[in-house]
């Protein structure tokens, strides 16, 4: 009689958790076509939000490419004539906002029109840029053949072309090089150098592919006036853009101009104000679907409490705590949603893809949000499925077992 | 009736179980004041018609339910008033329960249906075949342990869940009316498959059923009737007979 009874068990969890995951799967298989129509919202959630997250993605990467050349620390100035006078900045003040004022890094002043251009045998209609050689930095200019605008060209007539308008001013016989001649408004320039293709972002106030690139000074013989009719800010990253555009803004006053200031953070912030209308609405749709698949999930897991009462009366019977009772059922509820997360998932990829393509933006993978997709349909699972498994675990066995 | 097994080792010992069910105002007394000690290694029947209270008695037992009043001791512990939980690891421990319905999982194979027990024991799952396939060698079903329990004929899933009910080794199987299901030939088979475990394995064995014949192929009838027991025949010795 000194034998004692086992009153004490331990509870044994190592090893259960996996095999309720297998059975479960099990389970969800024999269940067949309910299983399946009961994925069918979490697999909807989880696809909106996955597709949702990498559109986003895509997008972030889209529009920080469209500031890849100049970064999105600038800020663009454009001196739009107010009556029939041409203006544009004084160059000094340009110089100087550029040393006295602590938010700006370097001023870069030019000037841009439209000219046609001639070469010895075609004839095009181009933008102009009469720049500083600092301009080839700051836009990323590369210099494909030949060599770029130098401070000592001065006031020569010398000119760096784009590598589009080189295409359509040759001869058939090749792209415009170093040593050609073309003709803008009666002047002669010499072909030193071409850029090679570059995406136009932004901010740019042209698009280089299609210009001429000439020296700054002396630009009053192909343009209106000396005075460059733009100016691009480099800004310290820190400073409150606003309010370094109303100071440029006064600084460069002259009756006879309108001032325009474009700056990068408030084009990226407008874009970010798009998307994230869009994300609302993904989110939205993915959170409704997520909800409408849980109480599916739920609904499953019901019917699934209600046809295997016997079998929970069984596992009772021989030893299931009503915790043993209640973890099958959860999991069972998890695997479902998570299967739906998964499938789900490969739907919102698939998604973007098309999104992406359809926008002509570049497809990519943001591997480190995918897992979002599966994670919140089996949070879903399980929060639907605790119901169900309540339920079950608080069957009487003995009612359970009695059950058709 | 009550024999005095002093000197035997008492497995069982009910004293003044009561179970009421149904509402205040209309009761339905299912146990009165039942008293009843089982000798380990007994081979013994309670009979009684549907309504007489058995199952009752059979489930207060088996530590599916517990009594309203009284007190039910299992190897001297009282278990009466064990929690939920408590009972869960006693029932997983001391009892096998043999369904007359067999009640097999479908989508488990015979050799996984016998070893859900273990599972609930916290055995790892690589070292539950080789028990499940031992007990199903007992019960002689070794060639069918990969089947499901719908491939299997009647007599086959009784023994199926007779090696279930074993695999534990547990102090006491309880069978539920287990030839309900059978037929006659089979029926006997089934019986003495039981009686030779019992006397094989020592293991104790509580019969519920209906049928008198049924009963009188055990060592001890215990007879019950609305909520009493009206009889108890067949000494706790004469188990030890052979």
């Amino acid at each position: 009689m000194s034998r004692t009874l086992p009153l004490d068990a331990p509870l044994f969890i190592s090893g259960r958790f996996l095999e309720n995951l297998s059975e479960a799967f099990a389970n969800l298989y024999a269940q067949g076509r309910r299983s399946a129509l009961a994925l069918l919202g979490i697999l909807i959630g989880a696809a909106s939000i996955v597709a949702m997250l990498n559109v986003g993605h895509i997008a972030q990467q889209e529009s920080l490419k469209l500031f890849a050349n100049m970064g999105v620390d600038i800020l663009r100035a454009q001196a739009l004539p107010t009556g029939s006078e041409a203006g544009g900045f004084d160059q000094r003040t340009l110089e100087n906002l550029s040393k006295t004022d602590p938010d700006i890094l370097a001023a870069t002043p030019l000037s841009i029109g439209r000219v046609n251009a001639f070469s010895a045998s075609r004839e095009a209609n181009a933008s102009i840029v009469a720049m500083s050689p600092a301009l080839h930095a700051l836009a990323r200019l590369q210099i494909e053949e030949g060599r770029a605008l130098t401070p000592f060209d001065d006031c020569s007539p010398v000119a760096v072309i784009g590598a589009e308008l080189a295409e359509t001013l040759s001869n058939g016989g090749g792209a415009l090089g170093p040593g050609a001649l073309i003709s803008i408004g009666g002047y002669g320039f010499t072909v030193i150098g071409r850029t090679a293709p570059i995406m136009m972002g932004t901010l740019e106030p042209v698009d280089y592919n299609k210009s001429v690139m000439i020296p700054l000074a002396c630009s009053r013989r192909v343009l209106a006036g000396d005075e460059p009719n733009t100016a691009l800010f480099t800004m310290r990253s820190g400073a409150d853009f606003p309010a370094v555009g109303a100071r440029i803004t006064a600084a460069l006053e002259d009756p006879r101009l309108r001032i325009q200031i474009v700056d990068a953070r408030a084009i990226l912030e407008t874009m970010n104000a798009h998307k994230a209308v869009h994300n609302r609405m993904l989110a939205a749709v993915g959170g409704i679907s997520l909800l409408v698949g849980g109480i599916g999930v739920m609904n499953v897991m019901l019917m699934s409490v209600m046809e295997r009462r016997r079998e929970i009366g069984v596992r009772a019977a021989i030893g299931a705590t009503p915790r043993d009772i209640r973890l099958l059922f959860l999991i069972e509820a998890a695997a479902l949603a998570l299967v739906g997360g998964l499938i789900g998932s490969a739907f919102g990829v698939v998604a973007s893809y098309v999104i992406a393509a359809t926008s002509g933006w570049t497809f990519s993978l943001a591997l480190s949000l995918l897992p979002i997709g599966p994670a919140a349909a089996s949070l879903v699972g399980l929060v639907f499925g605790v119901y169900p498994a309540l339920i079950a675990s608080r069957l009487d066995p003995i009612e359970a077992l009695r059950a058709e | 009736m009550l024999g005095n097994y002093a000197g035997l080792y008492t497995l069982l010992q009910l004293s003044n179980i009561n179970k009421t069910y149904g509402s205040a105002a209309r009761p339905v007394r299912a146990l009165r004041g039942v008293s009843l000690s089982v000798a380990k290694g007994e081979f013994g029947a309670i009979l009684g018609p549907s309504g007489s209270g058995k199952s009752t008695l059979l489930n207060i037992i088996g530590l599916l339910e517990q009594p309203d009043r009284g007190q039910l001791h299992f190897e001297g512990v009282d278990v009466g008033t064990a929690s939920l939980e408590k009972r869960a690891h006693l029932r997983n421990r001391l009892v096998g329960f043999v369904f007359q319905s067999f009640q097999l999982l479908p989508r488990l194979t015979a050799w996984q249906n016998v070893a859900l027990p273990l599972l609930y024991r916290g055995t790892p799952r690589r070292e539950r075949r080789a028990p499940a396939m031992a007990m199903l060698e007992r019960v002689g079903l070794v060639d069918r342990a990969d089947h499901l329990p719908n491939a299997l004929s009647g007599g086959q899933r009784q023994r199926v869940a007779l090696a279930r009910a074993l695999i534990g080794a547990p102090q006491l199987v309880l069978a539920d009316e287990p030839t309900g299901s059978l037929d006659s030939v089979t029926a006997r088979e089934a019986m003495d498959l039981l009686r030779s475990l019992n006397r094989r394995l020592g293991v104790t064995m509580l019969i519920v059923t209906h049928d008198r014949a049924l009963a009188d192929c055990c060592d001890r009838r215990i007879e019950i009737l609305d909520g009493r027991i009206v009889s108890d025949t067949g000494s706790a010795a004469g188990t030890r007979r052979s």
